[in-house]
This record gives structure tokens, C-alpha cells and sequence, in this order.
């Protein structure tokens, strides 16, 4: 059972995302953007940086990487970890994101924002809105797949 | 070795034509004619028969008409000949198609006809009128991606909304989800005739930009749709028509497509993308959210495009920074007016509070907050175009969402254009 977060859970996340064709219509489809995921870890200890690629119609799952990588991804999201796990929890019992849960939600809800970037790039930034449904059709995938809890 | 092949092939029709203009010759109705006698009016069948076979081998050519031998000389016409674009990991994207000198983007378009870009123009074609012929009045690099995305991305209203998840509502509720959808119409209907009515005066030199602002107008076409339908499924029907102050100025602006892009994309665009991203998150069934989600996406996309465009205007155009200042000034004014007007304010309270005392307690706040995004948003995407925006000439109605601590950054001082508009 994968743990989250992990290169295998988004391994795993990523197969189910990719062999469901719900998921590539209706507002879904092709993607191609680099996104990062940043969990904060609980007292102080270094966050865990991961690096998401979606190409076409495919994502080729999440890479660990340091902080550093963070400036060539079109953006990335942050959270500490109970709220990644919090969201999760909500995906598992739902089969989906609900109201509060989904990335825009949560963008909106938190002070600091979810999805934001290093480089300030405006345009690149955006890939978060212009793809908000591929990458809510990824996390709500994780509802397919047995998560460990860290 | 094709043009060889074709030469051949040129000589078949040609002894048709020979054929079909003997058959021709001794046909004259009318003349010296007598009285046929049953004999002949079989053969005269029979002709008639032959001639109307041979005339539809001959391609529907009248055989009252000698065709000429084609010569073919079009097919020297080609200005790169061999070039071949393979599909990649996205297919064949009208990106990928930029190669040679099919990819030769000229700053300037002075040929008036609809030429492809890369066609060779016939002599003699009279002009068409395109007014926007410079690529800085309308290019944004990303114009052939977000063309393809918006193919790809594509969602239908009929059948992939969850329908059948809307419940019934209580009446404030449904009357404010009623009112907000009449006038998300209004906003898709402006973003129709505003693209629609620069589109035509665009020259055919920037095509991926004149092709993504199709779809992006059908976009707004879907998103009327979806809105329409929203009204219409739970009892509510439209409401009260807005007040369109925005919009008049977003279609009456004529100083050209770029001060349309600031009014339609920058201003109007950042405000409902903000607004959108709060029904989504304040939608009370699938339906709604599903709605709010997909045109959050097409939106961005329209976004993307404004602010792409806005930022090549500003580095290829002399004091073009200072002229969307002015521009803006001049809009922040007409859209302080439209917000004057209560009804969408208290829509969108009553749908965030779930009823008019949920809007009293909590709903008006989070308008608060929606604007407080939307001003942020604003002010960011200004700040990195470059655009000086000078929060003491601001109107109060926009200026209160900002931070208290918001300054004017260096070099916003309200340019010298907008003071004269303001007096």
C-alpha cells in the first residue's frame, strides 16, 4: 500500500488516471504541464517536493525533487501535510473532491492561496486554472487507490 | 514526378473535348426541320440517348462549349515545395505547422486579400479592409496552443452536465442562481459580439490568432448556453437584465482590438473568472459545479490569450504601457458605475449564504472577499505587464478591496492622458 506522499502513490495514482477515458473528456483531455506539489511536513522537518508531468494525455507520475526544482515547474501547489491528507481523506469518502476540497476550493479558502510559483510567470502560472479539471481528475483518482498514511 | 503524371493525364480530356464538339456540330434544332417519321424519332432518342452519356463522362461539361486544354501552370505556384510536418506527442498541431516559410510571422500583413500566409496572391484581387494588419495589434505567441486546447478541452452542455443533480432550491436562492446566470449570458453574449465584430477586420497573415479567437467565441456561445439552461431547468427562468455599462464599453471600444483585449480579457475577464471560481466553489449541486468548473477552464484560456496579447502589444509598441494605463483609468471608471447597481452584489451574497439571512450573515462578506480577489488579481497581472496603476486615482468602489497599506509603486503616477480624461 503506497504511502502518501510518495513516487510510488503517484505512481499508482497515475495509472488509474491514465487507463480511465472518463478522465480525457468533457472538459478533461490533453494536458501538458510540470506541476510541483509541495508537502509541508510537521515540526520544521524539510517538505517533500515532488515534480508532476502531464503530457498529452498522460501523466508520467510524480518525481521527488528538491526545492530547487520548484523554479522550472509551471506552478506548484503547497499545503502541510494534514491538509493534503485531509483533502485525500475527502476524495476517499466521496469517490470525488467535494465543495471545500476541490483545488479551486482550497486555492480560495487558503490564506497563503494552493497554487502559486516561483518565477511569477503569469501565463505559466495560469496552467493551474486552464488544466484545473486534469488536475482534479488526478487527486480524485486517488480515491481508487489504497493510501498508507505517513 | 506527380506534375509529370498529371501532364499525361491532361491528354485524355482533351480528346474528349474533341469528341463531344463533333457531336455538337450537326445538331441544329429548329432549322429546315420536317416532320419526323417514326423511324428517325428513334435514332433522334437514341442520339439524344448518346450525347447525354457523353456529356456526363465529360464532367458535366456543356457540349455546346469547347473546353480548353488544361495547362496546369498553378501547379508550379508553390512557394517551398517538400516540406512535410509528421504528427508529435500532441498530433499535428497547428503550431507544429510553422516550418519554413510557412513559419515566417512578418511583423506587418500590407497584403488586403484573404491569402493564406505562405500562398502565393493573385494578381488584381481587390482589397477586403482589413483594418488590423500589424502583428503587435493582435499576435500573442500562444495563440495556435490555445487553439488546439480549446479543441481538445471542449465539453458539451446537453450532455455532460449532471443534469439531473439540481434538487429543488429555496426560492432566494434559485431567484439569486436565476439572476446571476441572465447575467453570465449577458457576459458570454459581449464576449461573442465584441471577438466577432474585430475578428473580420483581422488580416489572414496571423491566422492562428483569428482561429483561437473562434473558438473562443464559440466558447462564449457554449457558455450562454450552459447559463440559459441553468435558469430554465429548476423553475426560475431569467431575471433582471444588468445594468451593461461594462459591456457597452467593451463593444464601443474602437481605439482597436488591443484596448478591446484590455476592457474584455484584463478587466471584464479578471472580474468573472473571479466570480466564476466562487459559484464553483459555493455551487449547490454537481450540475453547477460541473458548469462553473469547465468555463473556469475556458476562461483561463480567454485569459491567457488577453494577457499573452497585451504583453507583446507592450513590447513592440512604443508607450503602449502608458496608453493601457489611460485605457484602464478610463474603464476603472465605467466599472465602478456597473457596481453601483446592487442586484448582482446581492445575488451572489444570497447564493453564498444560502438565502437572504446567510447573505446578511456571512454571504455580503464573502463578496467582500470575491472583490478582494478580484482586486488582487488585477493588480498583479497590471504589475507584471507593466502597466502603471495609481491606487489614489482609482475609484473608491474598486480602490477600498485593496490592501490598506496598497501604495502607488514607482512610476504609477496617473498618466497625463487619464488626468485629462478624468477633468
Amino acid at each position: 500500500m503506497p504511502r502518501f506522499p510518495s513516487e510510488q502513490w503517484f505512481g499508482a495514482v497515475a495509472a488509474v488516471f491514465n487507463g480511465d477515458e472518463r478522465y480525457q473528456g468533457a472538459g478533461g483531455g490533453q494536458c501538458n504541464c510540470r506541476a510541483g506539489v509541495v508537502v509541508e511536513a510537521p515540526n520544521d522537518a524539510p517538505a517533500d517536493v515532488f515534480v508532476l508531468t502531464f503530457e498529452g494525455a498522460e501523466c508520467l507520475g510524480g518525481q521527488p525533487a528538491d526545492a530547487a526544482a520548484l523554479a522550472d515547474v509551471d506552478f506548484y501547489m503547497q499545503m502541510p501535510l494534514a491538509d493534503w491528507q485531509e483533502m485525500l481523506g475527502d476524495i476517499q469518502a466521496h469517490g470525488h473532491a467535494t465543495a471545500d476540497h476541490t483545488l479551486n476550493s482550497l486555492d480560495l479558502n487558503r490564506e497563503e492561496g494552493l497554487a502559486t510559483s516561483v518565477h511569477g510567470d503569469q501565463y505559466r502560472e495560469d496552467l493551474f486554472f486552464r488544466y484545473n479539471q486534469t488536475l482534479q481528475f488526478f487527486f480524485d483518482a486517488s480515491a481508487r487507490v489504497k493510501t498508507a498514511r505517513a | 514526378m506527380a506534375k509529370q503524371g498529371a501532364k499525361a493525364a491532361a491528354a485524355k480530356p482533351a480528346k474528349k473535348a474533341t469528341q463531344l464538339k463533333q457531336a455538337a456540330k450537326p445538331k441544329q434544332p429548329g432549322k429546315g426541320k420536317q416532320p419526323a417519321t417514326g423511324k428517325q424519332k428513334e435514332r433522334a432518342q437514341a442520339k439524344s440517348s448518346s450525347q447525354r452519356v457523353e456529356d456526363v463522362s465529360g464532367g458535366g461539361t456543356n457540349i455546346l462549349t469547347a473546353v480548353p486544354e488544361p495547362k496546369y501552370d498553378w501547379m508550379n505556384q508553390s512557394r517551398q515545395w517538400g516540406v512535410r510536418v509528421k504528427p508529435g506527442k500532441k498530433g499535428l498541431t497547428l503550431g507544429s505547422l510553422n516550418v519554413g516559410i510557412y513559419g515566417e510571422v512578418p511583423t506587418d500583413w500590407p497584403d488586403q486579400s484573404r491569402n493564406p500566409r505562405g500562398a502565393i496572391p493573385r494578381r488584381g484581387m481587390p482589397p477586403v479592409g482589413y483594418a488590423v494588419r500589424e502583428k503587435a495589434a493582435m499576435w500573442a505567441d500562444g495563440a495556435a496552443d490555445l487553439y488546439e486546447e480549446a479543441i481538445q478541452r471542449r465539453w458539451a452542455p446537453a450532455t455532460d452536465v449532471p443534469w439531473d443533480s439540481i434538487e429543488p432550491l429555496a426560492d432566494d436562492v434559485e431567484h439569486a442562481v436565476c439572476q446571476v446566470c441572465t447575467e453570465l449570458c449577458q457576459y458570454a453574449n459581449v464576449d461573442i459580439e465584441a471577438i466577432s465584430s474585430w475578428q473580420h477586420q483581422m488580416a489572414y497573415g496571423y491566422h492562428e490568432v483569428k482561429q483561437y479567437l473562434a473558438t473562443a467565441t464559440f466558447d462564449a456561445a457554449r457558455h450562454y448556453e450552459a447559463f440559459r439552461k441553468r435558469a430554465l431547468y429548476n423553475g426560475g427562468g431569467l431575471g433582471l437584465e444588468g445594468p451593461g455599462e461594462v459591456n457597452r464599453m467593451i463593444i464601443e471600444s474602437y481605439g482597436g482590438w488591443t484596448e478591446t483585449v484590455a476592457y474584455l480579457f484584463l478587466l471584464r475577464g479578471t472580474f468573472t473568472m473571479t466570480m466564476l471560481r466562487y459559484l464553483e466553489r459555493f455551487a449547490h449541486n454537481d450540475a453547477e459545479r460541473y458548469i462553473y468548473a469547465r468555463v473556469i477552464e475556458d476562461k483561463a484560456r480567454h485569459l491567457a490569450y488577453g494577457v499573452e496579447h497585451l504583453q507583446y502589444s507592450i513590447a513592440h509598441i512604443q508607450h503602449q504601457a502608458g496608453v493601457l494605463a489611460t485605457v484602464l483609468f478610463v474603464g476603472d471608471r465605467i466599472f465602478a458605475r456597473d457596481l453601483r447597481d446592487p442586484v448582482l452584489r446581492e445575488a451572489l451574497a444570497i447564493i453564498f449564504g444560502n438565502g437572504i439571512e446567510g447573505a446578511r450573515a456571512t454571504g455580503l462578506d464573502t463578496w467582500d472577499a470575491m472583490m478582494r480577489d478580484f482586486m488582487s488579481s488585477l493588480q498583479e497581472t497590471c504589475a507584471w505587464l507593466d502597466i502603471p496603476r495609481s491606487v489614489a486615482g482609482m475609484p473608491k468602489a474598486m480602490s477600498r478591496y485593496l490592501p490598506p497599506d496598497a501604495a502607488d509603486e514607482a512610476g504609477a503616477d496617473i498618466p497625463e492622458a487619464a488626468q485629462a480624461a478624468a477633468r
